[in-house]
């Protein structure tokens, strides 16, 4: 596995105060933050910028890195030194360490292998998990394109749970479960599988599972809750005198009357050939009067011919 | 690791409509009760009493799951992860406009 430079990650010296490690992630975290940056790498990089924190945060897991000594450089292979014992930083902690988002059961968003080999990763699931009780409810996101939103789909997910083996060991135990997503779910909507949430441990009811669907961009339609908007182009003569064309919506193609002195941006709507829901959204056709370019005699004179003959000021109040 | 596969699931698609109760809110967007009482005040969620229960429409879920990150991952308060998650909303509704045409 790859070495780590935690100090690196977070721009700071080795020699940092605690103050000048926590100003440079709060710096680093509002700039990668996922659900706030544009950056390209944002949410690898917030990671990364977690996992350096959750290091040297704290004083007893900082110590315990320091002490693999300063010659190491980021990505160099590495292999804890014989007789480590890092991991007792992390399980002194382990009751309050975390993943990143409490989604690491789920999402892989577990901290790197450098990471768990130093201060160990099943740590992270056993607090807890000794008292009977109910499962918790789970959560974890489903990515949809607009196309699987409008049909309904079948996804298969990997979930995984810890799970206190009788010797008081933790094993992760992996489930794979193929799940039917309705049509007309949107963005951001959530999806109860129940019963799939963590197993409970003893005699409790196992927890259920939370899905919250997010749909990616769609190069030619733009979703707003169950609408859609698709831009169309058109030209200027079908905008000033009306015309059947056809559109495409999720459905298919349909044909559509433009009607006469339509103009550019307006917005013509299909009723309920948006996303399928109780009640449908609509799609609104938005359009675009594209103009012919003047680059032959010919298009020259018939624009010539109507500047002379239309008398038309098209910033005229 | 254990592997076990299980059959095709139906998925119940929560909506306008259905409520969850608070307490399942606070486990899965990992927040204390308090912490939900507060957005409340601030008007980032509706909530209602059932039958003793108390409950917050499951429409809430996104918004509580990232106003509760930004507090977490940033040290702001909640007014301020409130803000930022609606200044980060107009934002993405003019990017909508401007993206329409």
């Amino acid at each position: 596995m790859e070495f780590r430079d935690y100090y690196k990650v977070l721009g700071v010296e080795r020699s940092a105060t605690a103050d000048q490690v926590k100003t440079a992630y709060r710096r680093l975290a509002r700039r990668y933050h996922p659900d706030v940056s544009k950056e390209k790498d944002a949410e690898a990089r917030f990671k990364e910028t977690q996992e350096a924190y959750e290091v040297l945060k704290d004083p007893q897991k900082r110590a315990a890195y320091d002490e693999l000594g300063s010659d190491w450089k980021s990505g160099q292979q590495f292999r804890p030194p014989p007789g480590w014992d890092g991991a007792a930083a992390g399980h002194a902690r382990r009751a309050r360490s975390r993943g990143p988002d409490g989604d690491a059961q789920f999402t892989d968003e577990q901290f790197s292998d450098f990471f768990s080999s130093l201060f160990g990763a099943e740590a992270r699931h056993a607090a807890g998990a000794r008292r009977a009780r109910a499962g918790r409810d789970h959560h974890a996101r489903v990515e949809l394109d607009l196309e699987e939103a409008f049909r309904g789909t079948t996804r298969t997910l990997e979930l995984r749970h810890p799970e206190l083996k009788p010797d008081g060991s933790v094993e992760l135990r992996s489930r794979t479960v193929r799940v039917n997503i309705p049509a007309g779910v949107t963005e951001g909507q959530l999806v109860r599988l129940a019963g799939q949430g963590e197993p409970a441990a003893g005699a409790g009811a196992a927890g259920d599972l939370y899905l919250e669907v997010h749909i990616q961009p769609h190069a030619q339609y733009q979703l707003d809750g169950r609408d859609v908007t698709v831009s169309f182009a058109i030209a200027p003569w079908e905008a000033a005198l009306g015309a059947a064309v056809t559109v495409p919506t999720l459905g298919g193609a349909v044909a559509m009357q433009i009607p006469a002195g339509a103009q550019s941006g307006q917005k013509l709507r299909l009723r309920g050939r948006g996303l399928p829901g109780q009640p449908a959204g609509d799609q609104y056709v938005q359009l675009k009067v594209v103009l012919p370019p003047a680059d032959t005699p010919q298009a020259q004179a018939l624009y010539e011919e109507m500047r002379a003959k239309l008398n038309f000021n098209p910033r005229a109040t | 690791m254990v592997r076990v596969t299980t059959a095709v699931l139906e998925a119940h698609v929560l909506s306008e409509g259905d409520w969850i109760a608070a307490a399942q809110v606070c486990q899965l967007c990992r927040i204390d009760p308090e912490a939900v009482r507060e957005f409340a005040e601030l008007g980032l969620v509706t909530s209602r009493q059932t039958q003793g229960e108390w409950q917050l429409p499951a429409t809430a879920l996104p918004r509580l799951r990232i106003v509760s990150r930004l507090m977490r991952d940033l040290g702001v308060n909640a007014s301020g992860a409130v803000l930022a998650l609606e200044l980060l909303e107009r934002i993405r509704q003019l990017e909508r406009l401007a993206g329409d045409y």
